[in-house]
């Protein structure tokens, strides 16, 4: 059994504190992915996982063991790396068995294993060349190959995908979910990419300033997110943001923003008077359709994506557009004038200091 | 257009291309041709002796004794600096304290002149009161009054000495420039794979500086094959020939017994030997860059 516990850990450089207290608990099996901006200290806690960063506080514990001090090599994880971290002078089957070589193992067994790994990663044919003579996708899956042979309770991936271009990107993306299911391995992967979180991860960690923002699938980080980071951060296009006051003057709370008027579901306990910021994805921006529009904004740029259009929207009360998806067959264009409805259900709320309400 | 793009191209070349006439095809040239004559450097009237003067170096004993030397010479000037440099390297880089003072005071030797090391290390060889016997005499507590330089045991190997102390100091600043240019992730991947310190020198480290050693071989062979004045300071060639290379023998044939066509001779085997070396490295420098770009 592979969990993966963090209780407590913190990591300074000097006086800068850079990773806050970090608890999880990572299952067995469980593909976890870290995201958040830059700096955020989701690489920093990975390296920490792997042993290439010391610990200031707090313990590490993979399966029943504490290896908060104990070397990286006797940790049972392996690591793929962003830049992939292939030897140049060494061929593809010499990377794959680094580990093999320098643990003695007969050469009879370093080939068979190799052979096994290469036939699992489709990359039988690569083994006598050197990485400097292969694509950015086929020296990814070596580094892979370089860390499944190792056999780990833990594997580590620190944006893997960032070197690889679009197209190449969601290939990979498919096969470490394939290597996911085949391999009887914990996984923790470390992205600023939300689409690879989303799309990868049982559960996603939201990292911002050294601490865990969110914890949850990628549903309930989408659909629930904790604080305007997270909501901001998962979803692309990201969540609108509008300033509003609450109103419970009448009873029921209404959420009150330029001409509109947005009664909110819940009790006026739970809304309590005052500015709030409310939180719409751009799918709960919808025609009116009939109905009385809550707001009336002017669309500013469209953009086709194929599957759907993005509309940006100028609206008098904020002073950034406001996103909205619409079906690739809608007509609409730049300059229309739109009368519009938010999905009231949908609608998130969050008090002055970003949590939710 | 293109044809005035052209005509300027060769304006801007034409002075480079002049110097480099001047001051190596020609003499090179001139060498090739006077090695088929008998010419004394100075008369006018000489003859073409054909390939007599490189016949007569299958008959000159100093010759070999001067090519022996020069390989001894040359394996040794190549070879020490650059692992005494590697190794000097390696330790400044794994953060000793006082590593940056070490790594100035290591390099400051390759800032002399040839004439000055030679001169420092002639005093350091002084049989009364150079350095190295006083240092001797210390540790030993006896008065020894060797003369390092006059004898023909140790004459060669005392200039030999004299060279490393030159140049190992720019072997170690290009290692030093190649060991952090190892990617950390290389490192961070010996770590994991739990890689001993040998393991991760011989089997990563050491590959790695492959770019560097090419470098520092190059240099060290093309300084060593030049190395005439640091010889011809310390031991002028002596005693007895012992420590002759072939840009000294060269040199006495040529200018101190005014043989100037079987100098020439001399020196057209100097260049052929330079231009063999030259492109061995030149082929190892394609596999190098086949390999790390």
């Amino acid at each position: 059994m592979a969990r993966l516990v963090l209780d407590n850990i913190t990591k300074s450089f000097g006086t800068v504190q850079v990773i806050n207290g970090i608890d999880l608990d990572i299952a067995h099996r469980e593909f976890v992915v870290f995201v958040g901006p830059s700096g955020c200290g989701k690489s920093t806690m990975l390296r920490m996982i792997a042993g290439l960063e010391s610990v200031s506080g707090g313990r590490i514990v993979i399966g029943d063991r504490d290896v908060t001090h104990v070397a990286p090599s006797k940790r049972e994880i392996a690591m793929v790396f962003q830049s992939y971290a292939l030897f140049p002078h060494l061929t593809v089957a010499e990377n794959i068995g680094f580990g093999l070589r320098l643990a003695n193992t007969p050469k009879v067994e370093i080939d068979r294993q190799v052979g096994e790994v290469a036939r699992t990663l489709q990359i039988e044919q690569l083994l006598a060349r050197k990485p400097r003579h292969l694509s950015g996708g086929q020296r990814q899956r070596v580094a892979i190959g370089r860390s499944i042979i190792r056999n780990p309770k833990v594997f580590l991936f620190d944006e893997p995908l960032s070197n690889l271009d679009a197209s190449l990107r969601v290939q990979m993306r498919l096969e470490i979910a394939r290597l996911h299911q085949r391999l009887d391995a914990t996984m923790v992967y470390v992205t600023h990419d939300q689409t690879e979180a989303m799309t990868l991860a049982d559960r996603i960690v939201v990292f911002n300033a050294g601490r865990i923002e969110q914890v949850g699938t990628p549903i309930e980080l989408y659909e629930k997110p904790a604080n305007t980071f997270v909501a901001g951060f998962i979803g692309a296009p990201s969540m609108n943001f509008i300033e509003a006051r609450i109103d419970s003057s009448g009873g029921a709370p209404i959420a009150r923003f330029g001409p509109a008027s947005i009664p909110l579901t819940g009790t006026g306990n739970r809304f309590p008077p005052g500015d709030v910021t409310l939180g719409v994805r751009p799918e709960h921006i919808v025609f009116a359709e009939g109905r009385t529009p809550d707001f009336e904004a002017t669309v500013e740029i469209v953009e086709k994506l194929g599957a759907e259009s993005l509309v940006y929207l100028q609206t008098g009360f904020s002073a950034d557009p406001v996103t909205m998806r619409v079906s690739p067959e809608h007509p609409v264009k730049p300059g229309d004038s739109l009368p519009l409805c938010l999905d009231r259900g949908r609608v998130h709320c969050f008090a002055s200091d970003g949590a939710v309400i | 257009m293109e044809r005035e793009t052209g005509v300027w191209r060769l304006v801007f070349l034409a002075l480079p291309l002049g110097v480099f006439t001047v001051l190596v095809i020609w003499p090179l040239a001139s060498s090739f041709y006077y090695s088929f004559t008998n010419w004394n450097g100075f008369s006018d009237n000489f003859e073409f002796v054909g390939f007599l003067n490189f016949k007569k170096l299958w008959t000159d004993k100093l010759f070999f004794n001067a090519a022996v030397n020069t390989a001894i010479w040359m394996v040794a000037a190549v070879l020490i600096p650059t692992l005494l440099g590697l190794g000097l390297a390696l330790l400044i880089d794994s953060r000793i304290p006082g590593g940056s003072v070490f790594k100035s005071i290591f390099y400051f030797p390759i800032c002399l002149s040839a004439v000055v090391v030679g001169q420092i290390w002639i005093w350091i060889y002084q049989p009364d009161w150079g350095l190295l016997n006083v240092a001797i005499g210390a540790v030993t507590n006896t008065s020894p009054d060797f003369a390092w330089l006059a004898k023909p045991d140790t004459a060669l190997g005392s200039v030999i000495a004299a060279w490393c102390w030159q140049h190992t100091g720019l072997a170690m600043v290009i290692y030093l420039a190649g060991l952090t240019s190892i990617p950390e992730d290389l490192l961070e991947v010996c770590e994991i794979e739990g890689a001993s310190t040998w393991q991760r020198l011989r089997v990563v480290i050491i590959p790695l500086l492959t770019p560097a050693t090419v470098v520092v071989v190059a240099l060290n062979v093309i300084n060593s094959l030049k190395g005439f004045e640091i010889l011809y300071i310390m031991t002028g060639g002596g005693p007895f020939n012992s420590s002759d290379t072939l840009a000294m023998h060269m040199y006495n044939e040529s200018f101190k017994k005014y043989l100037m066509g079987y100098g020439s001779a001399i020196s057209v085997v100097l260049f052929i030997v330079a231009l063999t070396i030259i492109g061995i490295y030149f082929r190892e420098l394609k596999k190098v860059d086949e390999i790390y770009g």
